[in-house]
């Protein structure tokens, strides 16, 4: 299956663009597209603790936020528009 | 009284602009036990100082700005005033709060608040320097813009250095209700029309310039709080590089993809992703930013300082803009071009008007021309439409001077809507604008707009953003009206603590009240434990509600303009509004979360308890 991802903040720069098409297999959780997207040291330590994404990273499926508990786990359907950044506020 | 005081200094100038008395008086030290300073601080000096019924626009109105004990010390980010009046726009309790350097500048006079009433026969400005206080004439000031003014009073430094300025510009002084007051220029006091206040009293300015300082009881201990307020503040990206990077109008295309993003006066929350990136913060990084900027002690920097190139080929240079700002000038008036929000931007800092307010009640105008409702003599030649860009900076002239149809805007949307007939479609609560984050996207930031104090307001009615990304750490559901009361009252208490400590909103992302219960600890050398403090803030929430009472509000000013539970939006797949059902449930859920009765009124054994003196003389 396909999913998109969409980048915000620095994370744009991180990942080289503002948006990727990213080929999962069927069933696919939304940690091991993060595990995907990050392959690189830098990305890696960007967004991993140790095997978790760090508490910072927001990640929100077609809009609606995932817990940071248990998000990771949640699993991803053809044509997810994830979207991925570092928690932010203001305003 | 010869006790050593820490943190403070122990008074506070009371100046009545009607008979020219300045006063100095003492101020007890239990004062600050119950409420700390700042926002808590001013509410019972000014509640204790005001007629609840006054006209905000008379004499009798009092304007008190108070700062905080960790004001004059090294905290990051302390050196914020606040200040509360009765607002000329809402009819209750007004409370704005702002950066810049003006607020810590003024703890160094020897003063901790400021208590200002009564009525100038004529312009004046109040003159704050080492050992002397004046009521200066200021003839030669009314009229001037707040750039002009500023530039007039900062010429001369004095004794103690280089003076800061707070002051009003043309639209304070002509009584325009949603007026702003501003010092260094382009940090604003800006929500719930203290300009006004300023100008009913004739007072154009306060200038302030001192050398006090405040003693440290504990360093110790404060210093244990600071350095772990500066260390979260690194670790945590929003404070570290993300405001600085990017601004809060970073936000801009993240509020866009949890569908809070208001458009068409709150018609929808639907934009073109394109065109939304033409005001985004990146953009506005890339393109207009000449450089990041922090107020006293700040390391976020979240200050966008930036240039525009006018058609004439000038360059004109200033400060924004900030998410509410793009938000509430742009997409709310379904205008997507950055240099014709920016242009009006820089116009409303200089004239002295909130850009939220503003673009509020110019969204509310363009609705009401589309429906044909704004038309005729009483229109004043106002013709607008959505998208109309180029007329902000125009409209914005014209309000601060009450020209043509600015003469309309300068009442707000509420009164403008209700003027044509339909006040349903002012997009307030309690008469002051919603803010860019539509309520319908998320069931606490509605109870927080009907709930606030002041009205709409996203900071003292609670800030729902993090909770909408992802829960934040308690994983409170956007939409739970089971949870949304205890979320809203919590949401509110931390903000009443922040203004009450002087430091600013931000801080928030990166940390709770511990690290400041520890500072405050320190420097007083009083007990501010975190328990301590939640008491102190639902001291201030009830003492702020039951001055509302007392002006005249009721339960039913706590509920939303009829749009938010008749059209919906689209939220995550799903049609969302927020009925009438549910915001009366949240409401009365709400009032017991407080300790209200069912009426909204703070009761009797609940003020008992927080020891909420009546009316002191």
């Amino acid at each position: 299956m396909t999913v998109r991802v969409r980048f915000f903040a620095y994370f744009r720069e991180l990942f080289g663009g503002k948006d990727r098409a990213l080929d999962l297999p069927d069933g696919a959780s939304v940690g091991e597209a993060l595990e995907l997207l990050c392959d690189s040291p830098a990305r890696r330590a960007e967004i991993f603790d140790g095997g978790r994404p760090r508490p910072h990273i927001v990640v929100m499926i077609s809009g609606a936020g995932l817990p940071p508990a248990t998000g990771a786990a949640t699993p991803l359907r053809e044509g997810d528009v994830l979207a991925v950044f570092p928690m932010m506020g203001g305003g | 009284m010869n006790e050593t005081l820490y943190g403070f200094h122990g008074k506070f100038l009371d100046i009545d602009l009607g008979t020219g008395d300045v006063r100095t008086k003492p101020l007890d030290p239990a004062l600050f036990a119950d409420y700390l300073g700042g926002r808590g601080l001013a509410t019972r000096l000014f509640y204790d100082a005001v007629d609840p019924r006054c006209d905000p626009l008379g004499p009798d109105n009092v304007f008190v700005i108070a700062t905080s004990p960790l004001i004059g010390t090294n905290a990051p980010t302390a050196g914020r005033g606040h200040m509360v009046f009765k607002s000329p726009l809402t009819g209750v309790i007004g409370t704005s709060n702002s950066g810049g350097t003006w607020g810590a500048a003024f703890k160094s006079t020897g003063f901790d608040a400021l208590v200002v009433r009564g009525r100038a026969a004529s312009p004046v400005f109040i003159d704050i320097a080492p050992g002397q206080v004046d009521v200066l004439p200021a003839h030669h000031l009314w009229g001037l813009d707040i750039h002009q003014t500023t530039d007039a009073l900062a010429s001369d430094p004095g004794p103690a250095g280089r003076p800061k300025i707070l002051c009003i510009g043309p639209a304070g002084e002509n009584l325009v209700r949603i007026a702003a007051v501003g010092n260094d220029k382009n940090r604003v006091y800006g929500r719930c029309g203290p300009g006004a206040v300023w100008g009913s009293k004739n007072l154009k300015a306060i200038r302030v310039a001192g050398r006090e300082k405040i003693l440290i009881r504990d360093k110790e201990q404060y210093r244990s709080g600071y350095e772990q307020a500066l260390y979260l503040m690194k670790q945590a990206p929003v404070t570290k590089r993300l405001l600085r990077e990017l601004g809060t109008a970073g936000l801009v295309e993240l509020i866009n993809v949890i569908s809070m993003l208001p458009h068409k006066n709150f018609l929808d929350t639907r934009h073109n992703e394109e065109a939304l990136e033409r005001v985004s913060g990146e953009t506005i990084a890339r393109t207009i930013l000449e450089r990041a900027g922090g107020c006293t002690l700040c390391p976020i920097g979240c200050q966008r300082h930036t240039s525009l190139q006018g058609a004439d080929g000038r360059t004109e240079k200033g400060e924004g803009p900030e998410y509410e700002t793009v938000v509430m000038m742009g997409p709310v008036c379904d205008v997507y071009d950055l240099a014709d929000i920016t242009r009006a931007n820089y116009r409303l800092n200089e004239l002295g008007i909130d850009t939220m307010s503003f673009g509020g009640t110019v969204a509310c105008a363009m609705e009401l021309c589309e429906r044909g409702l704004l038309a005729g003599e009483d229109a004043g030649g106002l013709d607008i439409r959505f998208g109309d860009g180029p007329a902000l900076a125009r409209l914005a002239v014209d309000t601060a001077y009450r020209r043509g149809a600015g003469a309309l805007l300068a009442e707000g949307s509420f009164r403008l809507a209700g003027r044509f007939g339909r006040p349903d479609l002012s997009m307030s609560v309690k008469k002051l604008e919603i803010p860019g984050y539509d309520p319908r996207a998320s069931f606490t930031q509605a109870l927080g707009y009907m709930t606030s104090p002041t009205g709409a307001c996203h900071l003292r009615g609670g800030y729902a953003v993090s909770l909408a990304f992802f829960g934040g750490t308690k994983e409170i559901p956007r939409f739970s009206l089971l949870q949304s009361p205890i979320a809203v009252r919590n949401m509110q208490n931390k903000g009443i603590l922040q203004d009450s400590l002087g430091i600013c909103r931000f801080t928030g992302f990166a940390f709770d009240v511990g690290p400041w219960a520890r500072m405050m600890s320190g420097v007083t050398g009083m007990d501010f434990s975190e328990g301590r403090l939640e008491e102190i803030a639902n001291r201030v929430a009830a003492l702020e509600r039951l001055f509302n009472f007392e002006a005249g509000a009721t339960r039913d000013d706590d509920l939303l303009p009829p749009r938010f539970a008749e059209v919906p939006i689209s939220v995550a797949g799903q049609e969302r509004v927020v009925s009438r059902e549910s915001q009366e449930r949240m409401r009365d859920d709400y009032y017991q979360v407080r300790g209200w009765d069912v009426a909204g009124r703070p009761r009797e054994g609940l003020l008992r308890a927080l020891r909420i003196a009546g009316r002191t003389p």
